[in-house]
């Protein structure tokens, strides 16, 4: 009989377990809260905690209040100079008044459509403003904390906060991708035969250079030879007068007789009594 | 035989004494049950930590204080909860590309493919290292830590390649970028409160789209191309000029060598001729003769000879000669 007490302890804790739940909630750090009361808005909560409600009549509806990200896909939008821009951006969004948002969005979903049209808008209206290059450049954070203003200026209201608009990829449709490889491609061609070229000269260049280096060291060269045989021929020169002009007459006298003997050796000769040693022969003397 | 059979769990089923002790026994079953029930609620409370982690412990959803790796203790549900975060593990982003499996990736086209400053398309694979600096902020203030820290690296990236040129990125920019381009990313994150510190920017490979490549190498070929000529006419210069200076010491040698030869001959024959004409001198008219006849003798010696001594006849003797011929 001394454990009759605990079906009916066992019972309050269970009733308790079924009922307290009804009288309280728990808002964790990642979430925020609006609690309605027959549909409308009695409260907002963005702190996380441990919180009370009236059971039955009051109703929690949570939301994260986490930063998410949305990702815009990718849209054809047009410079001011009627060029083709493919970009593809992402928001980053947060819900910071549950109370607004509950009063304008029904869902989460459609949060999603309000931003996708909001930002694609905005990017759409302040690209196209601005020249191809422009947007192309690196220079275009200044123009996305424009738009994140102004997405953020009309997200405000649906309880929103837009804290960054950035895009992801800023490209070239495929058809203009392409002229641009075309483009790069005969750059780098003349590139190359620009190098080509370039070789070529300095080659020449040097060719040239060697060729007329050895040039003027065989001209060089020869000027000297010169210089010297002409020297080597005057001091001969000078030797041989020096010593002929000792004697003209009998220098004369013997070069003749060498001459005699290296030219005439081969010839037939007649010889007659004209002369002295004929007719001298031929007179018996 | 029947009969008994029926009558045996009649008899059990009203048997003398039954109905209180099932009583107890039920009544301690219960307390055994509830008691089971309420250690189990609380050792619920129990929660491990990794030595590679922390726990976040929330009293009634709000963020109280942190733990360290080992064996916890909360509050059980509802009162307290925890939520264990990896902090010490390095975690990536792939931007361009996504390693298939270990040492097999594959390239994403549409990712790589940026626009540079001069108008140029580049392809750029980069890989993102990160940890988590302030897990409370990763875990209240983020939905997911992947894509906030892939998606604004990408943006981040394609800025810097936007504002600067193909060749620099190809060569010079490579280090500035990352370095630039992990800073910006840091900030940015920072100001989004993600509670994300950024380990390390690593360009992968950066290189011209594939559909050009073939253009791109073309142009280290023409570098080298132009190294080899200009090498090939150095060689030429190296060979000829040595030659050349051979060549010119030589024509001076030569001439030097004849000049001397000249000299030496003019010299031995100037020598033989005062040599000759001192000998003359002695005996004038002698040796003149002497030689005379000496050099008759040998020119006439050797040659055929018609003698005539009769002066008329010379004439027919020539006659005779030219019908010959």
């Amino acid at each position: 009989m001394k454990y009759k007490f605990i079906i009916p302890i066992a019972i309050v804790v269970i009733v308790a377990a079924v009922v307290l739940p009804s009288f309280f909630f728990i808002l964790d750090e990642t979430e925020q809260a609006v609690v309605l009361r027959f549909g409308e808005i009695r409260e907002s909560i963005t702190e996380a905690g441990l919180y009370t409600k009236t059971p039955f009549i009051d109703s929690v509806r949570k939301f994260d209040k986490r930063i998410q990200i949305y990702d815009v896909d990718a849209e054809r939008i047009y410079s001011r100079d009627k060029k083709t821009i493919l970009t593809d951006t992402f928001a980053l969004w947060r819900i910071v008044d549950p109370r607004s948002f509950v009063e304008t969005m029904k869902s989460e979903q459609i949060a999603l459509t309000r931003i996708d049209d909001i930002v694609y808008s905005h990017v759409r209206n302040t690209f196209g403003k601005l020249d191809y290059d422009d947007i192309i450049s690196g220079q275009r954070t200044d123009v996305l904390d424009e738009i994140t203003k102004l997405a953020a200026n009309d997200m405000k209201d649906f309880g929103i906060e837009i804290i960054s608009v950035r895009v992801k990829r800023a490209d070239l449709p495929d058809e203009n991708r392409n002229a641009v490889f075309e483009r790069m491609k005969s750059e780098r061609m003349q590139e190359a035969s620009l190098i080509r070229a370039e070789g070529n000269r300095e080659a020449q260049k040097l060719r040239a250079e060697a060729d007329k280096e050895a040039q003027i060291m065989m001209a060089t060269a020869q000027k000297e030879a010169d210089i010297i045989i002409g020297m080597g021929d005057a001091q001969a020169l000078t030797i041989y007068a020096d010593a002929y002009n000792r004697d003209p007459d009998f220098y004369e006298f013997m070069k003749r007789l060498e001459v005699y003997e290296e030219t005439l050796a081969d010839a037939n000769y007649i010889l007659g009594p004209a002369m002295d040693f004929i007719d001298k022969f031929s007179r018996g003397e | 035989m029947v009969d008994v059979k029926i009558e045996e769990p009649e008899d059990n089923f009203t048997g003398g004494g039954g109905p209180k002790k099932s009583f107890l026994w039920s009544g301690l079953f219960v307390l055994l049950v509830i008691v089971a029930i309420v250690a189990v609620y609380f050792l619920s409370g129990f929660f491990l930590v990794g030595p590679d982690q922390v726990g976040l412990i929330k009293r009634f959803g709000k963020y109280t204080n942190t733990v360290g790796p080992g064996l916890g203790y909360h509050l059980p549900f509802p009162f307290e909860s925890v939520v264990v975060v990896d902090t010490s593990n390095l975690r990536k982003q792939e931007i361009g590309f996504r390693t298939v499996r270990t040492g097999t990736y594959q390239t994403l086209a549409n990712e790589s493919l940026m626009l540079t400053g001069d108008g140029n398309i580049v392809s750029v694979e980069m890989v993102i290292q990160y940890y988590v600096g302030d897990p409370a902020k990763l875990a209240f203030n983020i939905v997911d830590d992947g894509d906030i820290v892939k998606f604004t690296t990408e943006s981040v990236l394609r800025e810097e390649v936007a504002s600067s040129t193909i060749d620099s990125i190809l060569t010079t920019e490579r280090d500035t970028i990352s370095i630039r381009t992990a800073e910006r990313v840091q900030a940015e994150l920072e100001r989004l409160g993600t509670g994300i510190l950024v380990k390390n920017v690593f360009l992968q490979e950066v290189a011209p789209p594939k559909q050009v490549i073939a253009a791109f190498d073309d142009v280290n070929s023409a570098k080298q191309d132009k190294e080899k000529l200009i090498y090939e006419a150095e060689k030429y210069k190296n060979d000829l000029i040595p030659k050349a200076e051979g060549e010119a010491a030589q024509l001076t040698r030569v001439a030097e060598g004849y000049a001397q030869e000249r000299i030496l001959n003019a010299e031995g024959e100037a020598d033989r001729f005062l040599a000759i004409l001192q000998e003359y001198e002695k005996a004038a008219e002698v040796t003149r003769t002497r030689m005379y006849l000496e050099t008759l003798a040998k020119v006439l010696g050797e040659a055929s000879k018609t003698v005539v001594l009769d002066q008329s006849s010379v004439l027919k003797l020539l006659d005779l000669e030219g019908s010959e011929r």
